[in-house]
């Protein structure tokens, strides 16, 4: 047996269940949402969906903050674990504790860290009481509102809290096995501190931080439960609004909510081929 | 043009008792080519990195031209390291990782690429700039690593095992090629090797460090001939030790009495003289009477294990003068007086 064959059949189990389950999903998706369904009837595919879920104004809104809430997670989720894995490298004492205790919210789940989110920073949270208690808020109710706030605070914070570690953990691993040499080497030939991380720590991380970033992106531009908890009502994240379309009392609306969510998928795919070529563009040269 | 000194360096690791390296001090002269010799875990990577700012000691300074410069940092220091594992950056191209010191310094491109073409002559990789290192074999990326020290001219130059993972016929081309420019360059050069034979080959002088400690520092024809103890002489090929007494002139041992060279210590001591200074045959002085308990042919030479008494003597021979002798049988040996050696 050759190793290609051999490969493929050892393969072939993952691949089926992946084809079945993620190829046919999508393509029943997409037939629903060109309004192809023929057990009820409907032979004759249109774009009928697309073209509402295009021309409605909502639609523009919620990509917009769909948008903004996966980039500013990504960015600051990166820029965050960049520190932490730089800060956790280092050799000091209590050194295991804290690496423990930054991986311990990994095991949290998403929709835990949502709700502690609400019960601390909504309006009618603890923070809000206690910051009206020591007297500087009149009232809970001028808390400022990061939690169904038009900019998504609420919801970017709990990506952030949740996202920070895990590629905190990829980089610490990465820079674990690359060791100090690279950058002592820099040193040596004239880099500064600074010149050592950008020139040579940054580009060799690159390849473990961009698979970790792409993931958040995706992860954040694509999930449901977390805009659903703590996010604005309009416009809603765009994974809310193609869940509200799903079950809306009006089955016309079905088509709409696939047409979304075939949009959703092209996106994030679009999106993260832009930023993969655009970052190595800029880290590696 | 750099003199540099070492004095009492030393560095202990966290969590470590015990020092790697254990008050070293050392003059290494501007412009010459001295040699860090010892086992592996002696110490060597640990002062080379000290000397370079990448790792601060213990205690114990570092001057150049008898200025401190233990607050320096690493990039101000003139000092460029060589590790042993070359570690050329694998994302940028040959040229790239050549330029990277000077690009560092802002330096513009078009200088840049010049000076990176004239290097790259210089380490005989014309035409190479453009590939990745990844594509270089152990010599090539070795060449390149040097190329890339040596590009923004420093002051000290640092070689941690430049050699020892090439093959023999590169070894000792690029042996060559260090040797010659550095002597060009006048650049004060510490270079740090487990081959006592490449320490003596290529430097001025030789500092033996063993288990973090200075043992002796000199020209390199003076551990064979003159060594500072059992373990110096042993770390170079030394095989005979034998005890006894000596009057400064004739050492008593179990080999008898021996007429010794002029200025030998007196005293209790340990005699000892090189395998390849054993002289077949009878001698003026010291001639023995050894038995032949061992013979191994070694192709250029012969390697004998002799007995005298109860006494055992390494000795190398050439081939030819003792193909006579059997195995079991007499040898007639002497130890010229000029070849010994006491140690106290
Ligand atoms: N980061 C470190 N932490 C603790 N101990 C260390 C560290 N680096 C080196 N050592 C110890 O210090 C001693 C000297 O190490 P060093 O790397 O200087 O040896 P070396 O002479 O360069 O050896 P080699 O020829 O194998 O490269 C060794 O015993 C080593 O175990
Ligand atoms: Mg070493």
């Amino acid at each position: 047996m050759s190793d290609r064959l051999k490969i493929f059949l050892l393969l072939a189990p993952a691949l089926t269940a992946i084809i079945v389950l993620f190829m046919g999903g999508l393509g029943i998706g997409l037939a629903r949402s060109l309004n192809y369904m023929p057990v009820i009837g409907l032979v004759d595919p249109n774009f009928d969906a697309y073209w509402t879920v295009f021309t409605s104004q909502e639609f523009y809104l919620s990509f917009l903050l769909t948008f903004h809430i996966s980039f500013t997670s990504t960015v600051l989720s990166s820029v965050l674990a960049i520190g932490a894995a730089l800060l956790l490298r280092r050799q000091f004492i209590g050194r295991a504790i804290i690496n423990f205790l930054f991986q311990l919210n990994l095991t949290v789940p998403h929709l835990v860290g949502a709700i502690g989110i609400l019960y601390l920073f909504s309006q009618s949270g603890s923070f809000a009481r206690l910051a009206a208690e020591w007297g500087m808020i009149s009232r809970p109710g001028d808390f400022p509102a990061l939690v169904f706030d038009p900019y998504a605070i609420g919801i970017i914070l709990q990506y952030v809290w949740k996202e920070v570690p895990f590629i905190g953990v990829i980089l610490l691993a990465n820079m674990q096995a690359l060791g100090e040499d690279y950058e002592s080497v820099a040193r040596s030939l004239g880099a500064n501190r600074w010149q050592a991380f950008r020139h040579v720590l940054l580009p060799l991380i690159f390849p473990g931080l961009l698979s970790a970033s792409v993931m958040v992106f995706a992860f954040t531009f694509g999930a449901y439960e977390i805009p659903a908890i703590l996010g604005p009502n309009y416009p809603a994240a765009l994974p809310v609004l193609a869940y509200r379309k799903y079950t809306d009392v009006d089955l016309e609306a079905r088509p709409e909510a696939m047409a979304m969510a075939i949009i959703i998928a092209l996106l994030s795919a679009l999106m993260i081929f832009f930023y993969v070529r655009i970052s190595r563009r800029n880290i590696r040269s | 043009m750099t003199h540099v000194s070492l004095k009492d360096l030393t560095k202990v690791y966290p969590g470590s008792k015990v020092p790697s390296l254990d008050r070293l001090s050392l003059e290494i002269p501007t412009g010459e080519l001295t040699a860090l010799l010892g086992p592996s875990g002696c110490g060597k990577t640990t002062t080379m990195k000290m000397i370079a700012g990448l790792l601060t000691p213990t205690s114990g300074d570092v001057t150049f031209d008898d200025r401190s410069i233990l607050r320096e940092k690493p990039e101000h220091r003139g000092v460029v390291m060589v590790f042993q594992n070359y570690l050329l950056f694998p994302y940028m191209s040959v040229a790239d990782n050549i330029g990277f010191g000077l690009k560092m310094r802002k330096v513009d491109k078009a200088e840049i690429d010049r000076r990176v073409g004239e290097i790259l002559d210089l380490v005989k990789l014309p035409d190479l700039g453009k590939r990745r290192p990844s594509e270089l074999s152990g010599g090539q990326q070795q060449r390149v690593a040097l190329a890339r020290a040596l590009i923004v001219q420093p002051k000290v130059l640092l070689l941690d095992e430049p050699l020892s993972n090439l093959d023999a016929h590169l070894r000792f081309e690029m042996r060559d090629l260090i040797r010659s420019l550095q002597q060009e360059m006048g650049i004060t050069t510490i270079f740090v090797t487990h081959d006592q034979e490449e320490a003596v080959v290529l430097a001025d002088k030789v500092a033996l460090i063993l288990e973090g400690r200075l043992c002796q520092y000199d020209q390199a024809d003076v551990f064979y001939k003159r060594p500072a103890n059992e373990a110096v002489a042993r770390f170079f090929g030394g095989q005979n030790f034998i005890a006894g007494q000596s009057t400064g002139a004739a050492f008593d041992s179990p080999l008898g009495q021996l007429t010794l060279p002029q200025g030998a210590i007196a005293g209790k001591g340990t005699l000892t003289f090189r395998p390849e200074n054993v002289k077949i045959g009878e001698g003026q002085s010291n001639s023995l009477n050894a038995t032949l308990e061992d013979r191994i042919y070694l192709g250029t030479q012969t390697r004998l294990r002799l007995r005298v008494g109860d006494t055992m003597i390494e000795a190398i021979a050439n081939p030819d003068e003792v193909g006579g002798f059997d195995v079991g049988g007499p040898v007639p040996i002497h130890l010229p007086p000029q070849t010994l050696w006491v140690l106290q």
